[in-house]
């Protein structure tokens, strides 16, 4: 590939606000690791690396009124992108041309773990509803500074800012963005301080990773970003790289939920395949930053991988998490950054604390080494083994080194018009019949403000030993998942996106009840394990055994649209051929009585249910190769965008653009799917949008039958492909009764205007 | 000892949410891990609660599982042992 710049970075952890502070700390060995201050929890026994400030210092410092809602992680957030957009010139009025996005799993937990019991059975605090989810905490950092062109949120765990910089390279290489901002924050919370507890993998001792006496990890804080930026785009605005992201890796473990595989498989492919990306040996590589989290198993696990990788010549080696503990869904960009102040000022960071080799393990850097250094890799591993690598080069190294831009264009082609994906296969389980269409002849109506969904047998998907730690949506993405393996008559694909808005909120509400009521002893490791948003992704690929591209989004109502729009990206790019996206969101009563006193939805006559999709997209059709009926494709997406807050000026020009860079025309458009759910206020704003965009198109709606929920946008899909495929559109879809027609629809345009600041278009034909 | 052997396996089945599965269904000189019942490291974390929930015994490190959560029969009598609650 061609080298993407990186023209600006900021940095915050527990060694300091900014890269001046950073770069000292590392210089001169010292920890940010000691006694817990900040957060406030029984369990002082263990070290943590806290940012050392409060939440109101870092009020105070970013010009935020003491009472306005946010969350910690949001603040970090905000302290690390002021330093990154200052450093690329980045100022207000250009964030409109610019993308923004961030790795979090924690979201507003700090804030929900407080007032949980409040929110359920009192008033007090309910403005802080609406900022638990993982996608508010990357609109409130963007936001403070400007409108971004678009925003979303990766959440693959520890691996969850990595995965940030991995899309947004994918979008600069692919030519959809000149500039985009990317990274991660989290702050440690209660609540995965306990959950590590549980898991027992927490040191009380300062983390030793590498060494034979290791005994688990010291929890860490903090949020970085990186701007990436294309040559060109930095060359018309006169400014310099920092730094160049040269490759980049993302595999799947496939092993365990929270277990790393004996030979590090993921790990290995991850490293590779950055390796392969930007054109460079082995031999290349000057240092890695290992992910070297402090546990048994992820250094004898990453040790195995590094070994296989590169024989009996690795290069220096060291786990900064010493100094800043670990700094979970952050740690991918944080890392990064440590990276980039190596290679700019040619040094070997120390793996502290570091005495022992351990068996099998590599052996770190433990002297502090003056060193140039040309090429690094920077590890993150999440739960799920949702691995990831980057791969960091020296700025003046746009030229050498790598193969030429014409090669590089030659072996990734770059279509001038969007190639047409196929949509293979689409199952769904929600409040209709489950796995079936049985909906477009004989829908189920409700008159109920809350329902779960039908579920079919899980029998055949999953055995009851496997099912003990399944709630009931991994079951239901499983059984989605094979499902639409089987129709599309595929035994794998080469990617599994998934996009779930709250993730496993049944395990996150057992364990914050737990918490809340009984208090921080004996919490069950389970329960945890199945609230990161990344266990559905990965557990599919557990099961299915895939070892290919996997990642998580986490964005509000735009949770499967982001899915689909990585999905697109690779196939535009060449890089998959194949990829299962995938829509996952449960509700249970208790959340949905804290969401609708929060105001995130529930409001008016808007129903609220759940949601399971999982569709199987190809680049190619292959009718040969299909005999059977089912297996032919649905339909063909032809279309994707999505913008953040847009002005309807920007809405048209998105709408043009879309439509001409698929060859179409707005006349070729047959029906409009909205997702008008019965909130008044959305519903208005529908109408009075579509009207502006689209004239008198027919209009369409699916929540009335399946429900609000956060990847309701992914039954909306679901929904368009199969009237595609089945050359009609039932009545119960249709807005006005009066436009109801037997027409064979030809082409759809789906409009999803999440809690209107969040919009994707995507543009399905038969 | 047979009736703390069937409360546990109670309590095991429940712990671990082993839905579809009654006491008898469990040998207690079986192997719980591997081969036997297939359960893992996240399973044996969970028995560590248990111990400490229902019996009062704390275990500092999962490594001493091993030896305690062989089968049903050997973690009795560990708990008959060392319980104090």
């Amino acid at each position: 590939m061609e080298p993407i710049l990186i023209t600006g970075m900021g940095v915050v952890s527990a060694i300091g606000l900014g890269k001046a502070q950073t770069l000292e700390a590392l210089l001169a060995n010292r920890s940010g690791v000691g006694e817990l201050k900040y957060l406030k929890t029984e369990h002082k026994e263990f070290p943590v690396g806290e940012v050392k400030l409060s939440d109101a210092e870092m009020r105070e410092r970013l010009g935020i009124p003491q009472d306005a809602v946010t969350t910690r992680t949001a603040l970090m957030g905000m302290l690390a992108l002021g330093e990154a957009l200052e450093e690329a010139q980045l100022s207000q009025e250009m964030l409109p041309k610019v993308g923004f996005i961030s790795g979090t799993t924690v979201g507003g937990m700090d804030m929900s773990e407080q007032f949980y019991l409040d929110y359920i059975h009192g008033e007090a605090h309910k403005e802080y509803i609406a900022v638990h989810d993982c996608g508010s905490c990357s609109e409130m950092t963007a936001n403070h500074f400007g409108k971004f062109a678009f925003v979303t949120t990766l959440s693959t765990a520890c691996s969850s800012a990595a995965n940030a910089i991995i899309l947004g390279a994918n979008m600069i290489q692919c030519g959809e963005a000149d500039i985009v901002v990317v990274g991660g924050s989290e702050c440690i919370t209660k609540f995965h301080l306990n959950g590590f507890n549980a898991l027992m993998i927490l040191d009380t001792e300062p983390c030793r990773p590498f060494d034979a006496t290791r005994h688990g990890l010291n929890l860490g804080e903090g949020a970085a970003y990186l701007v990436l930026e294309s040559a060109e785009s930095a060359k018309r605005r006169g400014v310099k790289a920092q730094a160049l992201l040269s490759g980049y890796g993302n595999a799947c473990d496939a092993f365990h939920q929270t277990a790393s595989s004996p030979d590090g498989e993921g790990a290995y492919r991850a490293m590779s395949e950055a390796l392969q990306l930007a054109g460079l040996q082995t031999s290349d590589i000057d240092y890695i930053n290992a992910h070297g989290t402090g546990t048994q198993n992820n250094d004898a696990s990453e040790s195995q991988a590094m070994k296989r990788l590169f024989g009996d010549h690795v290069p220096p080696v060291s786990s900064t998490k010493p100094f800043t503990g670990h700094t979970t869904s952050a740690s991918g960009s944080i890392e990064a950054v440590f990276c980039i102040l190596a290679l700019q000022n040619g040094f070997l960071p120390v793996n502290l604390n570091w005495s022992q080799a351990m068996e099998d393990g590599i052996v770190p850097v433990s002297q502090p080494t003056q060193k140039e250094l040309n090429h690094v890799l920077c590890n993150a591993f999440g739960f799920g083994g949702n691995d990831s690598s980057l791969l960091l080069s020296r700025a003046g190294h746009e030229t050498r080194d790598f193969e030429t831009r014409d090669e590089a264009l030659s072996r990734v082609p770059r279509p001038e018009v969007p190639c047409p994906i196929y949509v293979l296969s689409a199952k769904q389980i929600s409040i209709q019949q489950p796995l079936s269409e049985e909906w477009m002849d004989q829908p189920l109506a409700y008159d109920v403000p809350f329902t779960r969904s039908i579920d079919p047998s899980f029998k055949d998907y999953v055995s009851p030993i496997e099912a003990r730690r399944m709630g009931k949506i991994l079951k239901r993405a499983l059984a989605t998942s094979k499902e639409a393996l089987k129709a599309a008559d595929l035994e794998t694909v080469d990617a599994i996106i998934t996009g779930t808005g709250y993730g496993c909120i049944e395990n996150t509400e057992f364990f914050l009840d737990a918490l809340s009521n009984e208090g921080e002893q004996l919490l069950k490791p389970t329960y945890f394990m199945q609230s990161t948003h990344n266990t559905i992704s990965s557990l599919v690929a557990i099961q299915t055994k895939n070892h290919g591209y996997n990642v998580t989004y986490a964005h509000k109502g735009i949770s499967f649209d982001s899915a689909l729009q990585d999905a697109w990206w690779q196939f535009q790019l060449g890089k998959i051929d194949t990829a299962m996206v995938g829509g996952h969101d449960e509700m249970t009563e208790t959340f949905h009585h804290i969401l609708k006193k929060g105001g995130v939805m529930g409001k008016d006559e808007e129903m609220c249910g759940e949601a399971a999709v999982s569709v199987v997209l190809s680049r190619h059709c292959e009718e040969e190769r299909r005999s059977n009926l089912e297996s032919e494709p649905l339909c063909k997406l032809t279309g994707f965008t999505m913008l953040h807050q847009p002005t309807i000026n920007t809405l048209m020009d998105a709408v043009t653009h879309l439509l001409q860079s698929s060859g179409k025309s707005l006349a070729d458009v047959d029906y409009i799917l909205t997702g008008m759910s019965g909130d008044h206020e959305g519903d208005v704003a529908y109408l009075k949008e579509t009207k502006t965009l689209f004239g008198d198109k027919p209009l369409l709606k699916y929540k009335h039958l399946f429900g609000e929920s956060f990847t309701a946008s992914g039954l909306g899909f679901y929904a368009a492909a199969q009237c595609l495929k089945a050359g009609r559109v039932p009545a119960s879809l249709f807005v006005k009764q009066e436009e109801v027609t037997d027409k064979q629809p030809k082409c759809i345009l789906l409009y999803n205007r999440s809690d209107g600041k969040n919009v994707s278009l995507t543009l399905l034909e038969a | 000892m047979d009736e703390l052997i069937y409360t546990l396996k109670q309590q095991i089945i429940e712990a671990l949410n082993l839905e579809d599965m009654k006491p008898e269904d469990i040998d207690e000189n079986a192997s719980l891990f591997g081969e036997g019942l297939g359960l893992d490291s996240i399973d044996a974390l969970e028995l560590i609660v248990l111990m400490e929930k229902n019996y009062g015994i704390k275990l500092k490190d999962p490594s001493q599982g091993k030896e305690i959560f062989k089968s049903v029969a050997v973690m009795a009598d560990y708990i008959a042992k060392n319980r104090t609650k």
